[in-house]
């Protein structure tokens, strides 16, 4: 799996994860205070320029943020038809903002560095017994070990209705897949626990 | 969790992402592509049950935020949770929860098969739709500040999508039950 991750070493490559996600949430809570329409229209001009310098290209850019800004403007357009043109302003400005600012974020900061983060916040829950901070690095990690499996065993089953002559129908896709892939759970189990993987405390 | 538990709600989680890489499934009787990622999050509650089904959305929601494409249409990264649609997507988080919790409560193995969906159908539809479009709406209504009302006239578009879905799961979910059962059972 390709991530949203981009090599470079831009100030923001370089900045540390953690004072770039504080950051983030800071600006995304005075994004939602403020709604004064020029600060919105200097945020989301600041955003765009942060995030070209990225130095990502344009065709590059627009292929990554094309599903998101699609979103807003289709809310943006509900907005100015069922509300007002002012409002619609203020909606497409603030969240134009903030998704180029969250974009750049994802794309300056690698996966590892993230999980290391994602480690780190789940700490405090370890502590009051919810969560083990060391599973979650380990679930997304078998979470992308185990996708292109999935994706060979669906594609196994739908050619397996083909060679039968069956059409594919969610059903008769679903069931099998799920029983087959989940029932793999006990040997991948052991596995770990052999391993001492997640050697208990 | 044991591991055992881990481990099943990665498969689980591994599973959505699939679903959300495959191409669109046709159904039978209307000529609308469904898109299986949200039935997915369905399945992992009436198959897995609240804990485990709720941890597999949960991670698919940790991989959508470290920047990985995982959800349909290769979309990912934290914009998502910033879109007019994120409540939608912590909603699921929710829905996972709820379809789970109340499907260990409805369902039993020794009902009869007509029951057992009926109780599926139910959870699925609490979770999947009652709780992630109440979480979806709001968070458009105020994120955007549209207001709740028209807010939830766009939303009324996608809901008998998901009330299909919800069918979908339950019937999935007796025929994985009878397969290959996993739902922890009430004390």
């Amino acid at each position: 799996m390709k991530t949203l991750y981009v090599e470079g070493d831009t100030f923001l490559h370089r900045l540390s994860p953690r004072v770039k996600l504080v950051a983030l949430a800071f600006s995304s809570l005075l994004l939602f205070l403020i709604d004064s329409p020029l600060f919105l229209a200097a945020a989301a001009v600041c955003g765009g320029w942060i995030y070209a310098s990225l130095g990502l290209g344009w065709r590059q850019s627009l292929l990554r943020l094309r599903p998101i800004l699609l979103t807003i403007a289709i809310v943006a357009v509900f907005t100015l038809v069922l509300n007002s043109p002012g409002q619609a302003l203020t909606v497409l400005l603030r969240l134009t903002a903030l998704a180029l600012l969250a974009a750049a974020v994802t794309a300056t900061t690698s996966t590892g560095d993230f999980i290391d983060e994602i480690t780190l916040a789940a700490r405090p829950l370890e502590r009051i017994g919810l969560v083990r901070a060391a599973d979650l690095g380990l679930s997304i990690g078998l979470v992308v070990r185990f996708v292109p499996e999935v994706l060979t065993r669906y594609q196994a089953i739908r050619d397996a209705h083909h060679a039968r002559g069956l059409k594919p129908r969610p059903l008769t896709l679903a069931v099998p897949l799920i029983i087959l892939t989940l029932r793999n759970a006990d040997e991948i189990a052991a596995a770990i626990d052999a391993r001492g993987i997640r050697a208990q405390k | 969790m044991s591991t055992r538990d881990l481990v099943l709600a990665a498969l689980f989680a591994a599973i959505i992402v699939a679903l959300g890489l495959v191409p669109p499934i046709m159904l039978g009787f209307i000529p609308v592509p469904i898109t299986a990622q949200s039935l997915g999050v369905m399945l992992a509650g009436v198959i897995l049950g609240a804990k485990r089904g709720g941890f597999a959305v949960l991670l698919v929601l940790l991989l959508v935020a470290i920047g990985l494409p995982v959800l349909s249409g290769g979309r990912g990264g934290l914009a998502t949770f910033v879109s007019p649609t994120a409540g939608y997507l912590v909603g699921w988080l929710f829905a996972a929860y709820v379809t789970g919790y109340l499907s260990e409560r409805f369902v039993d193995r020794s009902q009869s098969s007509i029951v057992q969906i009926a109780g599926f159908f139910l959870a699925a539809l609490a979770g999947g739709v009652v709780v992630d479009h109440a979480l979806g709406v709001a968070y458009l209504a105020w994120g955007t500040g549209t207001g709740l009302m028209t807010a939830f006239m766009g939303d009324l578009a996608f809901i008998p999508g998901d009330v299909l879905k919800a069918l979908i799961a339950a019937f999935a979910g007796r025929a994985v039950m009878i397969g290959y059962p996993l739902l922890p059972q009430r004390a």
